[in-house]
């Protein structure tokens, strides 16, 4: 009875104390085998982790099994490789067998086993670092290379055969972040090249069996390369010395070119050449002046007579039909050639001619026309001016509204202007430097890129005699008109050909553009209704006579843009009939009037880029398709 | 490509003065080829084993341990100390059986894969690369007739004898036993070129 009580007493101590102490007892927690690695295929060590203790002291063991038995077995030795840890000896060790081992965590409340884990020996060889590693600097030829060289770890039997290893090594300077990697496969040296002058690096090999992992990287070897590239100053004084050299030649052929360079990089710039305008007068600020002395006692002309004094000068201008462009317009005549006429030393007037071929923008539009002497250089001129005109193709371009102009769909319209707008017999006289004058010509063109455009119609017919209008100073309001009114096409043809006053050579120059067979048509006279009475060069209704018909093969139509295809978008040009007068050009008119709304033309595939040879004028010869607006 | 070689080595063999070296010659490349052979089990074993699902691997490793290798019954060292013991001569035979073992059973292997295809005319090359280097050495002349009195049992129905739940078992014990057997052969047939060379520090 006593011991039972003794018993019950002591059982209850028992499970109270640990209560009474606040702690709990539990079967130990489950422990994992972590890895298990040999070092030579011929032992191995596996290792685990336990679990929680529970609280109470826990003692793991590990039991194996070979494939192919049932019988178990215990781990031989426990401490040879360290805590948690189980060491197969060289006697326990079978390559090429499956074992199946598992841990054991017992305490007193209980034991747990751990997961089985199978290893073949074969694939589990993690050997040793090498060893013996050695780094030396050899010289091949002047320069340095390292030679890095190593034994194979000491256990690992190597020599039998027993085991392959392949070698790594890696390499990087000491200030470096990045390693180099060199695989050296099976042999025990190696040579590093293109080493850094002065550098010290750092050198490590590890080594990996032919199925197995690789090892550890050995200890490092530190080295330094000497300084060997003693002849980099001298090489820099030698490229220093030879820049230098090179300079002073260039800066001496610079010096010998200036003047041209300075002319290919900043041309000068075309000083206006208007008569009787005085640039002292504009400085001075006091436009009556300027303006009174712009005065010419017969300006306009009102004898016939005087259209043989007339040069006749074609101008291409191309007048947009945007609002701000108007505005611009808006400015008077002389404002307007105020502006585009930027002089220098040329003799010319403030308007050059431009190509026929082109419609060149003319923001005044009614500046005067020039005329130029020199028959013969007149082809000459005119190739040059299809030189510049290509040039200016992007300048043209920006405008959006490009129509197409063809002297002979009449859709565009030039403007012509009469000489008598300027003392033409002071300019006349005055030879022209003809490259100046077309340069000068384009600035204008390309100044007044905004002029009053004029949407063209495209008419079949071939109309003798190209339209063109003009930009009269008094007539600007109407040509600001919007789009339903036209605008006005300035086509400058840089003519080469003026022809003065009694010339009929005058002819000839319009011919001249016959290369590209345009069609011009020639100032009359300017009435008193301020309208100017062209005749056309070919209808043979003026009184140039004698004219070819133009080739049919250029028309003209403004580009209004392009689209994202590389599609030409061509606007029409509807031309008011009140501008026109005179026989020649009722066809025409009666074509434009039947248009009175500017229509599209339906875009073309440019091809390439000779259809925008002309400022923003495309040659509808070369399209695809007519404009059938 | 390897064939020509071999058929050169032969050619040189009969020809040539110094049988060690065309020895060597021949035993590197049957290294060569054992080891190509190996990287090619490791493969086809490492891509089944990744198309299976956790639970089909657990339950194969503990049937993998159960049954046997076909090719047990070849008694082969199993571990250094053995097979240093065993003379230059057995490691040739017990490679040469082991190749031969798998030379048919090797062909239910193929699947669709160029590589499973190669493995069984590469295993012939093997062989009688094998042979010849039984020839070659001195005392092949006493073996040879061993080998060829050898009977194997014919392995094919063994495997080929294969319901449809237990292919995927069988697939998954071929391949484990043709990895360890391949690499047993090149064990040993790298053990055995290294005695024969002992100037080279056998690395290669």
């Amino acid at each position: 009875m006593k011991k039972a009580v003794e018993l019950v007493l002591l059982l209850l101590l028992l499970f109270f104390t640990p209560h009474i102490m606040g702690k709990r007892y539990s079967p130990p927690g489950k422990p994992t085998l972590t890895r298990c690695r040999s070092p030579e295929k011929e032992t191995f060590t596996c290792w685990w982790e336990p679990g929680s203790d529970g609280g109470l002291p826990t003692t793991h063991a590990l039991y194996y099994r070979k494939e192919s038995s049932e019988r178990v077995y215990e781990c031989p030795d426990y401490h040879t490789a360290g805590e948690n840890s189980c060491f197969f000896n060289k006697n326990d060790t079978s390559i090429w067998v499956n074992y199946n081992i598992t841990v054991v965590a017992t305490n007193t409340l209980g034991s747990a086993f751990s997961d089985p884990v199978d290893v073949d020996v074969v694939y589990i060889v993690k050997p040793n670092p090498p060893e013996k590693q050695t780094v030396t600097i050899m010289e091949d030829k002047g320069w340095p290379f390292l030679r890095v060289s190593w034994e194979p770890p000491q256990k690992a039997d190597t020599r039998s055969g027993w085991i392959t290893l392949i070698y790594e090594l890696r390499v990087k300077l000491e200030e470096e972040n990045e390693w180099e990697m060199h695989l050296a496969g099976h042999q025990k040296t190696f040579n590093i090249f293109s080493l850094r002058s002065g550098g010290k690096y750092l050198v490590e090999v590890r080594c990996k069996p032919d199925h197995g992992f690789w090892s550890e990287w050995s200890s490092t070897s530190y080295i330094k390369v000497p300084d060997y590239f003693h002849r980099e100053k001298s090489v820099w004084i030698l490229l220093t010395i030879f820049s230098a050299f090179i300079f002073l030649i260039l800066t001496w052929l610079l010096h010998m070119n200036s003047r041209s360079l300075k002319n290919c990089i900043l041309p000068p710039v075309p000083g206006p050449k208007i008569k009787g305008f005085d640039n002292q007068l504009l400085k001075n600020g006091k436009s009556d002046e300027i303006f009174s002395a712009l005065m010419v006692s017969n300006f306009p002309p009102t004898t016939s007579s005087n259209y043989e004094d007339l040069l006749v000068e074609y101008l291409e201008v191309y007048v947009p039909v945007e609002q701000e462009l108007m505005q611009e317009e808006s400015k008077d005549l002389h404002g307007g050639c105020l502006k585009c006429e930027r002089s220098t030393s040329d003799s010319d007037s403030g308007r050059g001619s431009c190509d026929s071929h082109t419609l060149l923008m003319d923001k005044c539009g009614e500046t005067k026309e020039e005329g130029r002497h020199t028959d013969r250089a007149s082809s000459r001129m005119l190739t040059e001016a299809q030189r510049h005109q290509k040039g200016w193709e992007k300048d043209t371009l920006t405008y959006a509204h490009g129509d197409m102009v063809s002297p002979d769909m009449s859709n565009g319209r030039v403007k012509t202007w009469p000489s008598v707008f300027s003392p033409l017999p002071q300019y006349s006289s005055n030879p022209l430097d003809k490259q100046s004058s077309l340069e000068m010509a384009k600035q204008h063109c390309l100044s007044t890129s905004s002029c009053l455009t004029q949407p063209g119609h495209s008419t079949k017919e071939a109309l003798g005699p190209s339209n063109w209008d003009f930009c009269l100073g008094n007539k600007q309001p109407h040509l600001l008109h919007p789009q339903t009114q036209v605008g006005r096409q300035l086509q400058a043809h840089s003519e080469v050909n003026i022809s003065n006053i009694g010339r009929k050579q005058a002819p000839a120059g319009l011919q001249s553009p016959a290369l590209r067979s345009t069609e011009y048509v020639e100032v009359q006279r300017v009435n008193e209704e301020d309208l100017v009475l062209l005749q056309p060069v070919v209808s043979g209704c003026g009184r140039i006579e004698g004219y070819p018909q133009m080739p049919k093969g250029k028309d003209y139509s403004k580009v209004k843009g392009v689209d994202s295809d590389n599609m030409l978008l061509l606007q029409r040009e509807v031309m008011e009939e009140d501008w026109w007068t005179g026989n020649c050009y009722t066809s025409s008119t009666v074509n434009t009037t039947q248009k009175p709304t500017a229509c599209i033309h339906t875009a073309m595939p440019v091809q390439g880029d000779m259809a925008l040879a002309m400022n923003g004028y495309v040659d509808t010869a070369t399209m695809c398709t007519l404009p059938t607006c | 490509m390897e064939r020509a070689v071999l058929l050169l080595s032969l050619l040189s063999l009969g020809v040539s003065s110094q049988p060690i070296t065309d020895g060597q010659r021949l035993f590197s490349i049957a290294v060569s080829r054992v080891q190509h052979l190996h990287l090619l089990a490791q493969r086809l074993f490492s891509d089944f084993e990744s198309s299976l699902q956790t639970e089909e691997q657990r339950q194969l490793n503990k049937i993998f341990l159960q049954d046997f290798c076909n090719s047990d019954y070849i008694i082969s060292p199993i571990d250094k100390h053995e097979t240093q013991r065993s003379s230059v001569l057995k490691l040739l035979s017990i490679s040469y059986r082991l190749v031969e073992s798998w030379e048919f059973p090797s062909r239910s292997l193929s699947g669709g894969s160029a590589p499973r295809n190669q493995i069984s005319p590469k295993l012939s090359e093997l062989k009688t690369g094998i042979l010849l280097l039984i020839k070659a050495s001195e005392d092949g002349a006493e073996l040879f007739p061993d080998s060829s009195a050898l009977q194997l049992p014919p392995y094919g129905n063994y495997y080929q004898s294969l319901s449809a739940d237990e292919s995927l078992r069988r697939t998954y014990e071929l391949l484990a036993c043709f990895k360890k057997d391949m690499h047993k052969v090149e064990t040993y047939l790298t053990v055995a070129k290294c005695r024969l060379s002992p100037e080279a520090n056998c690395t290669l």
